[in-house]
């Protein structure tokens, strides 16, 4: 068997497929990709259990077959070429995959391929076609308050629902929660999903890849993404995300104001002098008009940094969990930020001051 | 081999399947499935995910069917279920993360969305007292049979007492007694606004196929009806749909069905078909019975003399004493200590009571117009009978509700002495005691207030 492809694509999709093919001790097979040659095509196929994906570039081949590459092999060969108008020649002989370029050459060892698993298929589902960049965006905003802890699936994923114009993407991991509404096409429409937050780097990469409209597809058990040349599918847990409106704050006693990078900094600071719990502490004092953070170790000294801010409603000293706070500025363009406090064992509430207010992030003070 | 011993019959038919396929395949695919449940010869067998689902199906379907008919000849099929991490994943210990950080209230909020129940309101949890024992076994009725003894059944009782608990838990019973039931929980305001939008847009028929595929319907707060001629048209259809097949509907209400206003006959008519109960005010026992209960909940300790303090103080309300308890849990935790009697009271004073700020004069206008006297006689220094008793009910409600002093209760009510109001006060406290009729009285006074 004999197969011509372009570099380029080729190069593109090895590295788009080979990063979910892992390593897999029972399975052997399922740390390769599949490839399964076509009259005028070469469909890449790699699966973890938990996504798949199949990625689709044209290709010249004499006949129709599937083979099993080590990923981690292959992917490590074609990533050093740098021929971008090149072709990559392929060919099997018996059980040995012989590539070849304009100066390299390399033979790989290939894996039988039938125990190779099928890629799961949307049924009965519903289908719905969305921006990939609204997706993207959404995921990216809220995906890092997941909970990196198993025990309870549903927290350690992003729920997305719609609400009227809007997907709203949420996610928790019950100390710190993100919200970000991001604005659709009012044809979109789709029953509430929850993606394991362990898939969700996955399903960004391949959506910056396809760009553009993608067709979405889901069910209780399973969603998908289809671009042109590229599929993906990923489990979804069947769960239920709390319902967590409940929480949100309706008002608040003290809010200050501040311009996001004044806090950025301030936290750097104070970053260097916190403990093991990367205790915070917030003192907002209206009246006196001061912001200001503070942190302590007993080994290495301590800080305490005034914010430039504008202040309302009453006094208030309250300790949070640095790293919670430092990680929503990723998803605020705004230049300036609205911290709103309840009061004392009360969640705080961090929003975009200007903008469209499309984001919310929630984070739960510390005990003492 | 009887088919209802799945385990032992999946066991065996492992063993088998284990000779033909390679151990790779068998440890990915085959060592996480169990037979979920068998029905009519179709056995369902639960797996992980997709693939496995897939790889099945596809590779294995057909040799695993004819095992599974070796071993029991009734085996007609085999599906493929895929279950939940939480199925599969029994008796897993439950890891508590231990952060500095408070953790968000979250698993007080999850609502199952098939079936829109909270699986927190249980009958475990519900604390049966005198008050509340005749819905409580007018519940068990219902749950045994539902949809043919009592149907709709209706139950009412003012803000507070554990009518939605009661209802929530009615139909958590009925989904675990009879799996094969389906049951919806909905509040009237949601019921109303799903009708609103299916009339926008033009899907009525939708809105009606969506609640008569349930065989329990429970419907929270129906007072909200009152007024609402389309919606208590719907809910009228939806009725006969539901009675005339037997199936269960079950209603709750802030008050009996012949008092909601705006409701019309034939609605009112309908919810009295079944059985009405009424969740009455809570006893003491009961309410003493209730603050222990949620003060376990909260793994705080209180003694006997605030439990006692607490349950003759919030009479009426149970999600009050909730509340309450909430407060002193919270206040526990802040101080690192118990709570003694006395701050307790403060907080008591500030959280459970938010009183609204009322003059001496509306009181004194509120009351002589229930006893329909002229409300300047109760400033005058006449002693009728009929004056007597209205200033000093008076008195009392200033008194114990609004915590005047007893020297400006009396300069207020036409210069009187403090010790004229001390006995005014004392008296009715005492005549309260005895008097039903004039209890009564002072408590639908409050609601007016």
């Amino acid at each position: 068997m004999k197969i011509e492809v372009h570099l380029s694509q080729f190069k593109k999709m090895i590295s788009l497929s080979e990063k979910i093919a892992k390593k897999n001790m029972t399975l052997p097979v399922l740390s390769c990709l599949l490839f399964e040659v076509g009259k005028n095509n070469l469909n890449i196929k790699a699966t973890n259990l938990d996504v798949g994906v199949e990625v689709m570039i044209p290709a010249k081949s004499d006949t129709e077959g599937v083979i099993a590459v080590p990923a981690q092999t292959i992917s490590a060969f074609v990533s050093q070429l740098n021929d971008q108008d090149g072709i990559v020649k392929m060919e099997l002989v018996s059980g040995n995959l012989h590539l070849s370029s304009a100066r390299s050459k390399v033979i790989i060892k290939t894996v039988p391929a039938e125990d190779f698993p099928t890629i799961p298929r949307v049924t009965e589902g519903q289908k719905t076609t969305i921006s990939s960049e609204a997706l993207i965006k959404g995921l990216k905003s809220v995906w890092y308050s997941a909970s990196i802890s198993s025990v309870k699936p549903e927290l350690s994923s992003v729920y997305m629902y719609k609400n009227g114009d809007y997907v709203v993407f949420a996610a928790t991991d019950s100390f710190r929660l993100a919200e970000k509404k991001v604005k659709v096409d009012h044809s979109v429409a789709f029953d509430d999903i929850l993606i394991p937050l362990k898939n969700i780097s996955d399903i960004i990469r391949v959506l910056e890849d396809i760009g553009g409209d993608i067709d979405m597809s889901s069910n209780k058990n399973l969603i998908s993404f289809e671009g042109q040349d590229v599929y993906l599918a990923s489990r979804i847990i069947d769960g239920t995300f709390p319902d967590y409106k409940q929480i949100v704050p309706k008002g608040y006693a003290t809010e200050a104001i501040t311009l996001k990078q004044d806090v950025i900094n301030a936290l750097k600071v104070s970053n260097v002098f916190t403990d093991k719990f990367n205790q915070v502490k917030f003192i907002v004092d209206p009246k006196e008009g001061y912001f200001e953070i503070q942190t302590k170790n007993a080994d290495i000294g301590e800080n305490a940094t005034k914010v430039d801010s504008a202040l309302t409603g009453e006094r208030i000293e309250i300790n949070f969990n640095g790293k919670y706070i430092a990680d929503c500025f990723q998803s605020i363009d705004a230049d300036s930020v609205s911290f709103q406090l309840g009061g004392m064992n009360k969640p705080m509430v961090i929003r975009p001051a200007s903008g469209d207010g499309t984001f919310m992030y929630l984070v739960m003070p510390m005990n003492r | 081999m009887p088919m209802n011993d799945f385990s032992q019959i999946w066991q065996t038919a492992l063993i088998e399947i284990k000779g033909m396929v390679s151990p790779a395949n068998y440890s990915t695919w085959l060592s996480t499935t169990k037979i979920i449940r068998e029905s009519e010869g179709v056995i369902h067998l639960g797996v992980p995910n997709e693939f496995t689902k897939e790889w099945l199906a596809k590779k294995c379907h057909n040799s695993i069917l004819k095992i599974l008919r070796q071993i029991n000849g009734n085996v007609r099929a085999l599906e493929y279920v895929i279950i939940k991490d939480g199925e599969r994943k029994e008796g897993s210990s439950k890891k508590t993360i231990s952060s500095p950080t408070i953790a968000m209230p979250l698993q007080d909020f999850y609502i199952n969305k098939e079936d829109n129940l909270n699986p927190r309101y249980t009958f475990e949890n519900f604390i049966i007292g005198p008050f509340n024992e005749l819905a409580h076994a007018a519940s068990q009725t219902v749950i045994k049979n539902p949809g043919q003894t009592y149907n709709p059944f209706f139950i009412y009782g003012s803000p507070g007492r554990g009518k939605t608990h009661l209802i929530q838990a009615i139909g958590n019973e009925i989904k675990r007694q009879h799996p094969n039931k389906k049951v919806f929980y909905l509040t009237s305001e949601k019921f109303g606004s799903d009708l609103l939008n299916s009339f926008q847009e033009n899907k009525t028929q939708q809105f009606k196929e969506k609640y008569r595929k349930y065989d329990t319907m429970i419907i929270d707060d129906v007072q909200f009806f009152s007024g609402k001629e389309k919606f208590q048209e719907e809910l009228f259809h939806l009725f006969n749909t539901f009675h005339d097949t037997g199936r269960q509907l079950i209603f709750s209400s802030d008050r009996h069905p012949n008092v909601i206003p705006g409701l019309e006959d034939r609605i009112r008519g309908r919810f009295n078909m079944g059985m009405t109960v009424d969740i009455p005010e809570p006893d003491h026992e009961s309410r003493t019975a209730i603050v222990r209960s949620k003060s376990r909940m909260h793994n705080i300790s209180l003694t006997d003399e605030i439990v006692e303090f607490l349950s003759s103080e919030i009479e009426d309300n149970i999600r009050e004493i909730e509340g309450i308890v909430n407060v002193i849990a919270c206040q526990v935790q802040l101080k690192n200590r118990d709570l003694n009697l006395n701050e307790i009271k403060y907080l008591l004073k500030n959280s459970a009571k938010p009183k609204k700020n009322i003059s001496v004069k509306e009181v004194v206008k509120i009351v002589s117009d229930f006893y329909t006297i002229d409300e300047d006689s109760i400033y005058n220094k006449t002693r009728r009978k009929e004056v007597v008793k209205p200033r000093q009910v008076a008195m009392y409600i200033l008194r114990e509700d609004f915590n005047i002093s007893f020297p400006s209760i009396g300069e207020k009510m036409g210069g009187r002495d403090h010790t004229t109001v001390i006995h005014s006060y004392e008296k009715i406290k005492e005549d309260i005691k005895t008097n039903t009729l004039l209890a009564q009285e002072i408590s639908q006074l409050r609601t007016m207030l």
